[in-house]
């Protein structure tokens, strides 16, 4: 278990490095560097401009810069964003934390959902119940992310008005509002793209489920526990579900990446201030620093979440000795 | 006396291939207290009859005709009347004794939930009788091994966890689909006796499934032979084993003789 | 045995509706010059005939330069399923090149591609993508083909590494090679053979990721560039007017997820036939 668990943290450590290199290299290539918006242009002497380059290290080779850069991430040091004139870190720690509320939320009320619809669908394999959770989770998984957010903006939120089209609260001076007052209105406005963001997830579970849960109910001891006299709603739970989660959490693991890929679109479709909003502005802003800062915490984020997930699995679902 | 279970007519079709019949007109009795076996080769439809005894069909096979069991239908019984008797009244005892069990779940908790299934509340007491019962069919260490998973169980104390789920509830009838063919030939014979002990303390009727004549004739006092998906013979055993009517029998008995008097 | 595939796939419904579906877009995307009702790039007038909503003239409106919804997406069906063919070829080519090199050469190759694999398949490729994008400029639609398709050979490469190991321990491939055969000429003659129907699972899949990829790069502004119609772009369009003008929506994302559906489909039911295949071997 253990080694299991270390072998996960090597592999996650190991893409975090490669994913910083190849960050790096991206800022390298990027045109012109940090202080060329800031410096360029204006009547800004040569002189000057090499020192700036110098005290930030600019003037050093590739491998140098890379260490120097690399140092200063690990304090914690994004560098600064040229165009929210702030720290870069302090930017992520303002969004960072909505864009996990946001992942966070979908992916349990996703994963719950998924499984539960999963079950009803074995429960009822091949009559009405089934087949229309199927048609639903392939339109989840055949609608991109953001298409259904925009949709659901279109009619919910724009024609119908039932919920705010953007941001994380509508309350003017929040600090005058009681907390409960406040809490309301954020989950309101969470409503939507975490409804969104759980579909997607809880679409893609509850198909790898239904497969998983449909293998397992072949298995012998399935019939035992017919035999036994159980309910078909008890043999499901007790005997088929523990026996065919843990592939799907597995699963799920696998498909972080690309639902932090969705989370990104989603907060630039309902203006959510988390990474993805920040990553598309600072896009918009030619702010190279907060750009790859976002797409490197964005990535480093997938990881490590990927890596808990798979922790998850190995403990849910341990492997046992196989037959023989 | 009414029998304890009669089949009268029972077919069992493939549900979709066209004409693939697996049973033909099956028809017997078993009555109370008595041990019946059913010999047949593999592929012979044995399986699917213990299955059918139960309404324990996948849904790929469907059966026509009539399973009576205890005054009651079996084939046409709403689901709750027949979860009602599996293992309860009617239990049965699989071929294979590791896939059978839950790889996942304490073996005490699969023999407990029998009872817990069949309105016993109290987790604790669903489980004391467990353990009672695994040491009755002879599980050494009942106690200890009870919170083992399956797979930490030899093959023979795997086959007692399933006939202690089997026994707990005292059923009237046993079905054994093969109950020994995956084991040694000495573990063979401990879950021989212990079926016989069960079977003639309890005054419970047992139908035993085997392609082993041998196997059979320890505990039946009657044999049925199934072939081909046909009931082709239906004798007292030492009749069988005496005067075998169908070709099929014969074969086997003779079989069986050269076995036990090498030339 | 793979022809057997073939004709399970061939006769079932959803199989056959899926690929209906995916034929029709194709001809429609083909024949759009001929199809559509107007220019997608003309601005007749774009006081009097912006934001119409859905008549007989224009079945899906027009957009808020006044141009013909209908005719933007026919054309776009071009432009998107242009790239998203083009993508899923090179990634598909890609990732079985490379599957089979590993599988075959194995060694510190195999390891390296496997790492490669490892590395890569945790990083959310739209981010990626994105990044790139945003540190190299504008794209034309070729990069886009190259970058896209360049970053979804992972699973293709998977899938074909590990069908490969399996056949080559196998019996016939044993057999092959004690008459003489050479690596490759089996890798040709029957390795290729056997997995074509896992490759075309992931192509299948391949084809329904990069349709939604490029949709997103080009809603945000970083893929086909205007006036250049694509579903993505014509999307983008549409959000500024999502309370007056819904069928700006409509449109692109009825034939993003028309699509994409139709592509997993085919996927689907195409690994149930493979499955169906093996268990009665």
């Amino acid at each position: 278990m253990f080694g299991r668990l270390l072998s996960r943290l090597t592999h996650a450590a190991a893409v975090c490095a490669v994913v910083a290199v190849a960050v790096f290299a991206l800022l390298q290539s990027a045109p012109g560097d940090p202080f060329a918006l800031a410096l360029e242009g204006a009547d800004v002497p040569a002189a000057v401009r090499a020192e700036w380059r110098a005290r930030y290290g600019l003037d050093q080779p590739p491998a140098a810069q890379f260490v120097r850069w690399a140092g200063a991430l690990a304090r914690g040091d994004f560098g600064y964003s040229t165009s929210r004139r702030q720290p870069v870190a302090a930017v992520v720690s303002e969004a960072f934390p909505r864009t996990l509320v946001l992942v966070g939320t979908a992916l349990v009320l996703g994963f719950a959902a998924g499984v539960w619809i999963a079950l009803v669908q074995t429960r009822h394999h091949r009559r009405w119940p089934d087949r229309a959770f199927s048609m639903v989770t392939l339109a989840g998984v055949a609608l991109p992310e953001f298409l259904l957010a925009l949709l659901a903006m279109t009619w919910l939120g724009a024609r119908w008005g039932l919920f705010p089209v953007a941001g994380v609260g509508s309350l003017g001076d929040a600090a005058a509002w009681p907390l409960w007052l406040r809490a309301v209105d954020f989950l309101w406005h969470l409503a939507l793209p975490a409804s969104v963001l759980s579909l997607a997830v809880a679409s893609r579970v509850a198909r790898h489920q239904r497969a998983a849960l449909l293998s397992v109910m072949r298995e012998d001891y399935v019939r035992t526990a017919r035999a036994k006299g159980l309910g078909e709603w008890q043999v499901i739970r007790r005997h088929a579900l523990p026996n065919a989660i843990g592939p799907v959490i597995a699963l799920l693991g696998l498909a972080l990446p690309s639902l932090v890929g969705g989370a990104v679109l989603i907060e630039r479709v309902f203006g959510w201030p988390g990474m993805g909003l920040t990553l598309f502005e600072a896009l918009l802003a030619r702010d190279y620093p907060l750009v790859l800062a976002a797409v490197l915490l964005a990535t480093v984020f997938a990881v490590v979440a990927r890596t808990l997930t798979e922790f998850i699995a190995d403990v849910v679902a341990p492997r046992r000795p196989q037959a023989t | 006396m009414t029998p304890l279970l009669s089949v009268e007519a029972l077919r069992v079709d493939v549900a979709r291939g066209a004409g693939v019949r697996i049973l033909e007109d099956v028809s017997f009795s078993l009555s109370s207290g008595e041990a019946v076996g059913v010999l047949g080769a593999s592929g012979s439809g044995k399986t699917t009859l213990a299955l059918a005894m139960l309404g324990l069909l996948p849904p790929t096979l469907v059966a026509r005709g009539s399973v009576h069991f205890e005054g009651h239908e079996v084939l046409s019984a709403s689901r709750g009347a027949r979860r009602a008797v599996r293992g309860r009244r009617c239990s049965i005892v699989f071929q294979e004794p590791l896939t059978a069990l839950n790889p996942r779940m304490r073996v005490v908790d699969q023999v407990a939930e029998v009872a817990l299934a069949h309105g016993e509340r109290d987790g604790r007491r669903a489980r004391d009788a467990a353990v009672q019962m695994m040491e009755r069919v002879g599980l050494a260490n009942a106690a200890a091994q009870a919170a083992r998973l399956p797979h930490e169980l030899s093959g023979g104390e795997r086959q007692r966890v399933l006939l202690a789920m089997a026994l707990l509830l005292e059923p009237a009838l046993l079905i054994a689909d093969e109950p020994t063919s995956a084991l040694d030939v000495t573990v063979q014979a401990q879950v021989l006796q212990v079926l016989r002990a069960q079977q003639r303390e309890r005054g419970m009727s047992l139908l035993m499934v085997s392609h082993d004549l041998g196997v059979l004739a320890v505990l039946c006092s009657r044999v049925l032979v199934l072939h081909e998906g046909r009931l082709v013979e239906d004798a007292p055993t030492r009749q069988l084993l005496e005067t075998p009517a169908h070709p099929f029998t014969r074969a086997i008995v003779a079989a069986v003789r050269r076995m036990e008097r090498p030339a | 045995m793979a022809a057997s595939t073939w004709h399970r796939l061939r006769h079932d419904g959803a199989a056959r509706g899926a690929a209906f579906v995916l034929g029709a877009v194709a001809a429609a995307a083909l024949l759009a010059p001929w199809l559509s009702p107007f220019d997608p790039t003309a601005q007749p007038d774009p006081v009097a005939l912006r934001l119409l909503s859905p008549s007989w003239a224009h079945l899906f409106g027009t957009d808020p330069f006044s141009r013909d919804v209908l005719s933007r997406v026919l054309h776009g069906a071009r432009v998107s399923l242009g790239v998203a063919a083009g993508a899923m070829l090179l990634s598909v080519t890609l990732g079985a090149a490379l599957g089979a090199l590993a599988a075959v050469v194995g060694g510190w190759v195999d390891a390296a591609i496997g790492g490669l694999v490892d590395v890569l398949i945790a990083m959310p490729r739209l981010l990626v993508v994105i990044a790139l994008v945003a540190t190299f400029g504008t794209l034309s639609p070729w990069w886009l083909v190259a970058l896209i398709g360049g970053s979804g050979w992972l699973t293709t490469a998977r899938i074909v590494r590990a069908e490969f190991r399996d056949h080559l321990q196998r019996e016939y491939v044993l057999a092959a090679r004690a008459l003489g055969a050479t690596r490759w000429r089996i890798v040709w003659r029957h390795l290729l053979p056997a997995v074509a129907p896992q490759v075309a699972v992931a192509a299948a899949l391949a084809f329904a990721a990069v349709i939604p990829l490029e949709a997103a790069l080009s809603f945000v502004g970083l893929g086909i560039q205007p006036p250049l119609p694509s579903w993505g772009n014509i999307l983008l369009d549409g959000t500024d007017y999502l309370t007056t003008a819904w069928w700006l929506v409509l449109a692109p994302v009825a034939a993003v997820s028309g699509t994409v559906g139709a592509a997993l489909v085919l996927a689907d039911r195409l690994r149930a036939a493979i499955a169906d295949e093996e268990r009665e071997a």
